[in-house]
Formats: C-alpha cells, structure tokens, sequence
C-alpha cells in the first residue's frame, strides 16, 4: 500500500513513467492525426479561406458576421433543441432499456444483440425509414396507413408538415438511432454495482423503487455522466439524419450547426466561415467538459 | 409487480426497435413496383430475392462489405489498445497533468470530422495513404480513440482499487497487474468501447467518401450513396444492403456478448 | 493569315501554351502518349445504361490511343464534396464532367485549363453549342471547358387528372397554379401540385425558372448584382407562396427532399411537378417489368397518360434553369493534351449518340451535329420530343448575366428558396422575405471577389 500512495518520489516517478508508456499510442495519435487538422481549423475560422484561394487574415470577422446572422441565430436555438431533446429522450429509454434487460435472465444476451438493430443499421437507411414512417400518404406512410387502417384516424396526418412536426421526425429518428447504445452502456455498469448492496437494501425493506434510487442511479452515475455528455458532442453535430430528412427543412426549421456548416463550407465554398460555424460551439462545451472531468478526476477516491 | 414490468417493459422495447425494422426487411423483398407504386403496404406481395440477388450480382457490393470489415475490424483493434492503455493511465495512475490530458481528449474530440477532414486529408496524402484503406485505418481512431478513452476511463474507475493493489503486493508490475486483473475486470467496458468503435467505423461515411476514390476500395455507406441519385432512390437494394449489413453484427454481437460473460464469471471465480 | 487556315497543331500550340513551352510533340489532334494513363470524373445518375454507356466510350478511346482510363463517378449528392475535396488535397482529376456553375467557379480558382483554342477545334468537328448554353462554359471570355449535353426539367403532368376535369394543360406558372386549385380533392388525398422550395434542384431549380420567365434577376447582363426588389418580383413570391397558402398542395411537400416529389407523381399524388425525364424511366422501366397481360395494359396506361411538358413560361418567357454539362481539363492533369483528346473523342456526335441512347431522354445534346445526329431518338413520342428541346429554354444561374461565383453561391446559399419558406413558415410579408433576399444575395456579391 505504502508503496502507492505513500508519496515517495520514487514509487511517483516510476509511476508518471508507466503513464507516460502507457499514453505514448493516444499521444502520437493525437498529435499527428487531430491537433494538427485541428489547429489549422482555429486558423482558418480566422481568416477568409475560400475554396481553392489562398487564405487571407482578417482577425474575427467571421466571429462577428454569424454573431449578427440571423440564420445563424436560429440554427443555434435548432441545434441545442435537436440535442437537449434527443439526449434527454435517449438516457430515459437507456435506463428503462438497461432495467428491463437486467430483470431478463434467459436470453439476455440475445436480446441485446437484437436491440443493438438500430446502433448498428447505417444512418442513412434510419434517416430514409423514418421518412418512411412519418410520410403524409396512405399506402406509402407506415404510421399513417396503419392507424387508418386500425380506423384511428379518419384523415392522415403531415407530420413532417410543421417546423415542430419536422423537428420532432428528426429527434425521434436520432433518438431511435443511438438509445440502444446507451441501454447497453448503462446495462454493463449494472452489472458491475456489486450484488450485496441490493441484497442489504432488500434486508432493510428497501423497495425496488427506492434501490433504483438509491443504490442503482448513484452506482451508474459515471457510466451516465459519461455517456451522456459524449452524446451530447455526437448529436450536436449530426448531419446524416437531418441531411436526409429534411435538408433543414421546412425552411431553416431543422438547420443546424452540422448542416449550416456543411452548406457554407461545400455549397458556397466558404471555408473560412464554415469552420467557424463548428468552431462557435467549442467554448461552451469545453466549460462544461473542463467541470464535469474535474468533477470526474476529483473523484477517485 | 417487476416481472409484469418486465415483460411490459420488453414487449414495448421490442415493437420500438422491430416496427421500422420490419419495414426496412419487408421493403428489401418488394419489387420495385410495389415501393414506387405503393401497392402492399405491410408485407412484400409478390416476394422477391431480386434485390438480393440485384445487389450481389449488379454491383460491387461484395467488395464494398470486404472494406467495410476489415477496416471496422481493423480500427476496433487499433482503438481498443489505444483506448484502454490511455483509459487506465488516466483513470489510475497519478502523474503531473493528468487532468490536463483527461480534458484534451474530450476538447479534441469536439471538432466534427467535416472540418477536420480536409487537414488530415492532407496530411494523409503527404504519408501517401490516400485511395488506400489503410487511410481510414489512420483516419478513424481520431473519432473512435477519444470517445472509447473515455468510455473506459469510466469503467476502470468503477472497478474496487483492492484487487489491483492486492496483485501489486503479490509483486506484479503495473502491466501485469493491468493486464491480468484490470483488463479482464473491465470486459464489460471493453465490450462497449468496441462495439462503439466497431459501429462508428462500419457507418463513417465523409472521410470514406472523400479519401478513397477507386470503387474497389469503397466501404458500405459509400457504397449505397452510390444507390441514391438524389432523385431517384433504390428502394429495395438499398434496403437489401442494410439487411445484410446488419444482421450478421447482431448475430456478433450476441456471440461475443454470450463469450463475454462467460469470461467475466470465469474471471470472479478465479479472483 | 487568316484564322481559317490555322493548322490544327498551330491552335493546339494555343492551347497549350505551357506544355509548348516545353517543347513537347504535338502532332495533329491532341497526342496521345502510349501508356499514358487518365482519371475521369463523371456523374453517375439514376440510368445506370447512361454511365456505363459513358464508361464504354471512354474504354474505346483508351484502346485505340494504348491508354487507359479511370472512370470514377460522383453523384449529385457527393459531387460538390468531392470536387472541393480534390481542389484543397491537389488530387483533381485529369478530366472532369462540369455541372452549370462549375467552370465559372473552379476557373475562377485557377483550377482549370483555358480551352479557348480547343473549344474552337472541337466547334470546328463536332458543331457549336447554342449561344444559350455556350457562356456557361467561359469565364472573362476564355472557354475553359466543352459543353456536351442538358439535363432539362420538365413539366410533368397525369392527362387523365386534366381530362376528368375539363382543365386546359398549363402553359404558364398561372396556368398551373388554376388547373392545381380545379384539380385538388384533400378528401381523396389528391392534391393538383407538389413544388417543393427545399435545398435540392426541385427546389432551387424550379425558383430560378419562375424568377427569369418572370424577367427578374438577380444579376445584370454583365453579371453584376441588381436588386431584386420589384413588382415582378412580388408576383414571383405570390406565386410561390399561393400555391402552399391555397392548399393545392400536399401539407408536407415543403419538408420533400430529393425523391418526394418523383414519388408522389409517379403514385399519382399529385397532378404536376416539375422533374428530369427521371419519372418518364421510371415508368418505362416499370412496363418492361410488367407481370401479365392486365398489369402490362395498366402500366402502358400509365406511360401514354403521363405528360412532360416544357417547363412553364412567364410573362417574360420561357426559361428553365437546368443542368448544363460539359468535360474541362484540370491544371493539375499530367497530360493534357491525352485529356483533351478524350473530350473530343467523348463529345464528337457518333460516341455521343451512342451515349445518348442509353440516357432515357435526360442527355439533350448541345452540339450542333450531335444534336443533328439525334433528332430521329427524340421522335420516339411527343415527350421525347420536348425532352430534345432542352436547351432551347435553358437559362444560366445569374441570368441575363453569364455564370459567375457569385451567382453559383446565391443558389448555394438557398436564400431563393428560403425567401418563399419565411412567408410560408415563418408568416413574414412578401416584401420583407424579398428585402431579405435581396440584402443576402448583396452581400454575397459585395464579399466575393474574383
């Protein structure tokens, strides 16, 4: 024990050598592969690059442009809606998924292999089938031919006919996407939550509600803090789901960050302004990463 | 109570995920006609294997699925090694600035793939690995390192630190001790990480797109593109594709899965 | 001397003038290296005959030249991406297939080769393109690559959907917009339009058609900005915004993308959109596959009742926006003159022809004897027909200007459709959607240069 944490210069330097060993592969990766690409995206968000010239310096011009854009203004408030919505929805459906599968004993691990279907089907087939679902004609539409067809309905239904309606399509179609991966997350850091602690609870009449509360929640608690956040940055900049659904349709009711980028950026070629669309979402979310890995690191312990 | 949840709970899960599921399947046996016509809603009438057998025989699709495996099989193992190296350091070793490294990777992790794909394209080209799938082998662990790092991070602090430090005392090294004890301990994490990395790979489609241009050496997603002329959708082979695409992943899946846990009770026992 | 009497290696000398600098043999037509090797870019559209047709005549040219040729394809998806792509990484490819903004912008970055002396070569083998479509292909009066065909849009309708109500077959915007309020029956979920004002070609493509038959533009004959802010421009957005206002049109058809309105036409949905000969293949691709006797008549009902009209006109005309394509040379290409002399060969009428009949009417030719050489395909039927008038009512982006960057990015940057959108979204007034507009595309003129 002393040998770990008694603080010897010698057990802490052999210590920062085993780390530094054992980071030497992410260094090298990162180094090469992201920080140089992501440096020259800092760069260029900081002058006028357009495709195929040379880029010129022009300081925070293109900062202040989108500040004052008002396209820009709404794909903000469209992307952390698409985000907020689609993440909330997928850590309620992982939990529930991550329950019901743990109450499961025969067939566990069939089950979820098969609810892995949707994680693993490529995002343009998801973004083309909820297309599908939610289209306005019988006969072509799922959800509208069969609530017709079960006499629910008496007219179908646009759904994608309203921004609301288009952002919710793209929500659910996002959400159907990756929850399964957040049940199976969220399903591994159950098992690991050491039996006897439910075994105590049950001695001392705890219910099943209050062990979810109090033992099952604060057991997964970094596997959801994690999850979630890394979701959070994965979802935030989604482009294949909007972009085949909806194109940011109806209108700019869908455009965000991802698409908004991507249309600067390839359609009008401006480089320059493209990367700062992305760049623009990088300081809020690296506070919060900056709390939540302090909060992580703190506690080790 | 819980057990009538419990089925409650599945009967739902399994309509969620088995509805557009089943339209995908039903759509990949309809005849071209029925889809752009509309005529069967539900089920494929007639059946057909046409755009099976269209997919196989018409297209390079065969192709594409062989670099679409090797290279998910290729960045899974890439990343996993990286990943957990990097996961353990970070999450159990005290060194100066490991706080630092910990918000690096995520901070790096922010920048979508659509800005950082021109540089490293660049990059890649002056290393000569462009048009070649050993591009997206260097390609992909910039997205699937971070997150899996991160990933794992987590699960390694979940395990008890008595088990490490009892393997310690028995004087094995940190490696030994990282290997032997916290690897397997970590399975289920392990498991997760890889499925993630696995996944992401399997459905990248920019950086496949943009730095392979020989159509041998195309992978799945940028395959069916290739299906989509913005105007006119192949239905069925489109559809066709997934199905064959997915199905033998799950059945992966729930294989490693069963051999997952095996380990993982054959490991406590031994602990 | 007179111009007429140039040689042939004379004009080549033009053209190439760096490689001639470099003393390089250049005999004749362009010279072919044996062994050389080229990359081709083209377009792979929804006719697969029409790309392997494309595949085949380059492989023809490659085995009489001892060279070889790889064609690599992009779609209309992936198309912008991959040729931005190229241009940052300098991995262009030796030949490329161009779509109507193209050469103005990838000229414009010095990505191009003038083609200025070959393009009066080939003008010399293989005709003129009509004046129309010509300014597409040049930039400051150098042509930097040579036009080959249009892919038109068209105005499809169902005949039956028409006859059944006793409504005249629209020759006009208004038009449509009248026969789209006899024809819909929300009760039987059929509506009489589907224009969609989304971010694809059906939507940008089809909003430029209506600016220029109506006389506005955003541009000058010089191509330089012009507002937009008048009264035929307002009857402009009355158009587009009536026909979602009135309710002729499915509730949804704003959120389409690319295949929505191909769909609901050809599910009869709909009475009219406008759309490439897409939907015409579509439903003769479905007659070959007929079952029986019953299930061919049906489909060949199908066929004979499906109408592609000319895109509708104006009271300024008719023009349709449309895919003009053409074959330029990259700077960047090893050997220029084999590449050049894949462009003749490719556009030169007889492989043209053979092209052309594996395209299911969407390949109009543009050079005067390829398009002389095409008239018996296009009279197969009165659709045929209107298909092979393409480029008579083809009208640049930027028109009355010629192609420029400025006037590619303004249908890149969506404002033309997102205008419409913000009165019918948003519920602004038509003039503050146009002030809008016009203060967009402005500033995307007053910010590019070059």
């Amino acid at each position: 024990m002393r040998q770990r944490f008694g603080g010897s210069l010698g057990a802490r330097g052999r210590e920062t050598g085993t780390a530094l060993l054992f980071l030497l592969p992410l260094f090298v990766l990162v180094v090469g592969l992201i920080f140089y690409p992501f440096y020259r995206a800092i760069w260029l968000s900081l002058t006028d690059k357009l495709v195929g010239y040379p880029e010129r310096f022009v300081g925070m011009r293109n900062y202040t442009y989108l500040a004052q854009d008002d396209a820009f203004q709404q794909v903000i408030w469209n992307s952390v809606v698409f985000t907020v919505a689609s993440v909330a929805l997928k850590v309620v459906t992982g939990l529930g998924m991550a329950l019901v599968l743990n109450n499961v004993i025969r067939g566990r691990n069939f089950l979820r292999g098969l609810f892995l279907l949707p994680w693993i089907t490529s995002t343009v087939i998801i973004a083309l089938t909820w297309r599908w679902m939610f289209d306005a004609f019988p006969g072509r539409g799922f959800l509208n031919s069969f609530l017709l067809d079960m006499g629910l309905l008496s007219q179908p239904i646009a759904f994608m006919a309203t921004p609301a309606g288009a952002m919710s399509a793209v929500v659910i179609a996002n959400w159907w996407r990756a929850f399964p991966f957040f049940g199976v997350s969220f399903l591994a850091g159950m098992v690991s939550i050491p039996r006897e602690l439910y075994e105590a609870a049950s001695v001392d009449g705890a219910g099943s509600g209050r062990r979810f509360w109090h033992i099952t929640l604060p057991g997964l608690k970094h596997v959801i803090i994690v999850t979630t956040l890394l979701s959070f940055i994965l979802t935030i900049n989604d482009f294949n789901i909007i972009y085949v659904m909806t194109r940011g349709g109806p209108g700019t009711a869908t455009q965000v960050f991802a698409t908004y980028s991507y249309q600067v950026a390839f359609g009008q070629l401006r480089w320059g302004r493209g990367v700062t669309i992305s760049i623009f979402v990088v300081p809020i979310l690296v506070a919060g990463i900056i709390l939540i890995s302090r909060y992580l690191l703190r506690d080790r312990r | 109570m819980t057990r009538a949840l419990t089925w409650i709970g599945l009967a739902l899960f399994l309509l969620l995920i088995l509805v557009p599921f089943w339209w995908i399947a039903s759509m990949s046996f309809k005849t071209y006609e029925q889809i752009q016509f509309a005529t069967s809603i539900y089920v494929p009438k007639p059946f057909t294997w046409e755009n099976y057998t269209g997919l196989w025989m018409e297209t390079r699709f065969p192709l594409w699925l062989r670099n679409s495996l090797v290279t998910a099989l290729v960045v899974t193992l890439v990343t996993s090694v990286v990943a957990s190296l990097g996961g353990y350091a970070v999450a159990r070793l005290r060194f100066p600035g490991r706080e630092a490294v910990a918000s690096l990777i995520l901070i790096l992790y922010l920048i979508p793939p659509a800005l950082l794909f021109i540089p490293l394209y660049r990059v890649l080209t002056e290393l000569g690995a462009t048009n070649h799938l050993a591009a997206l082998f260097l390609a992909y662990p910039t997205f699937t390192v971070p997150f899996c790092t991160w990933l794992l991070i987590g699960f390694f602090k979940a395990l008890p630190e008595e088990l490490e430090e009892a393997a310690l005392i028995d004087g094995a090294g940190r490696v030994t001790a990282f290997v032997r004890v916290l690897l397997p301990l970590a399975a289920p994490g392990l498991v997760a990480s890889a499925i993630f990395a696995f996944t992401l790979s399997w459905n990248e489609f920019l950086y496949a797109l943009v730095f392979i241009q020989d159509e041998t050496l195309i992978t799945v997603p940028v395959g069916l593109n290739l299906l989509i002329y913005g105007d006119v959708f192949h239905w069925g082979q489109l559809m066709a594709a997934s199905v064959i695409t997915t199905v033998p992943v799950v059945a992966l899946y729930v294989f490693i899965h069963r051999w997952m846990a095996e380990g993982l009770v054959a490991g406590s026992v031994k602990g | 001397m007179s111009q007429r009497h140039t040689t042939r290696r004379a004009v080549l000398a033009g053209a190439l003038g760096t490689t001639a600098a470099l003393g390089l043999p250049r005999l004749g037509f362009p010279q072919v290296k044996k062994g050389t090797s080229l990359r081709m870019w083209i377009l792979k559209t929804y006719v697969e005959p029409t790309n392997k047709a494309i595949e085949a005549s380059a492989q023809r040219w490659a085995q009489k030249h001892g060279a070889s040729v790889t064609v690599e394809y992009f779609t209309f998806e992936d198309m912008q991406t991959k040729y931005v792509a190229a241009i940052e990484s300098k991995s262009t490819p030796d030949v490329g297939q161009l779509e109507t903004g193209a050469p103005a912008r990838f000229a414009g970055m010095g990505q191009l080769l003038d083609l200025t002396s070959f393009s009066r070569q080939i003008e010399g083998s293989a005709g003129k393109a009509p004046a129309n479509v010509a300014p597409v292909t040049m930039l400051d009066g150098k042509v930097y690559s040579v036009p080959w065909y249009v892919m038109g849009a068209f105005w499809y309708v169902w005949r039956d959907a028409f006859d059944k109500a006793k409504v005249k077959l629209p020759g006009t915007f208004a038009e449509a917009k009248e026969a789209a309020q006899a024809l819909t029956r929300p009760k039987d979920n059929f509506y009489g339009m589907g224009q969609s004002w989304n971010r694809t070609a059906d939507g940008y493509g089809v909003m430029q058609s209506l600016m220029y038959s109506y006389g506005v533009g955003w541009a000058d004959k010089n191509g330089k900005y012009k507002s937009i802010k008048t009264k035929e421009m307002q009857a402009v957005m009355k158009w587009a915004t009536d026909i979602y206002t009135k309710q002729v049109q499915p509730a949804d058809t704003l959120t389409w993308t690319g295949s929505g309105n191909n769909e609901n036409f050809i599910a009869k949905n709909i009475a009219q959109t406008s759309n490439g000969p897409s939907i015409t293949f579509a439903l003769e691709n479905a007659l070959a596959k007929a079952t029986d006797a019953k299930d061919k008549k049906m489909k060949e009902e199908a066929l004979a009742n499906h109408v592609a009209l000319p895109h509708l006109g104006g009271p300024d005309g008719r023009r349709m926006q449309a895919i003009a394509m053409s074959m330029g040379v990259f700077k960047g290409s090893k050997d220029p003159e084999a590449a050049m002399s894949l462009i003749a060969h490719l556009v030169s009428p007889e492989e043209t022809v053979m092209v052309m009949k594996d395209s299911y009417g969407q390949f109009a030719p543009v050079l005067e004897k390829a398009k002389a050489a095409s008239k018996d395909y296009f009279n197969k039927n009165e659709n045929y027909r209107t298909f092979g008038r393409a480029a008579e009512w083809f009208a640049p982006t930027g028109w009355p200007g010629p192609v420029t960057a400025a006037a590619a990015e303004v249908q890149a940057s969506n404002v033309l459709t997102d205008a419409p959108a913000k009165v019918i979204v948003d519920k602004w007034s038509v003039d503050q959607a146009i002030e809008w507009e016009d203060k967009k595309i402005k500033e995307i003129y007053d910010t590019l240069k070059g």
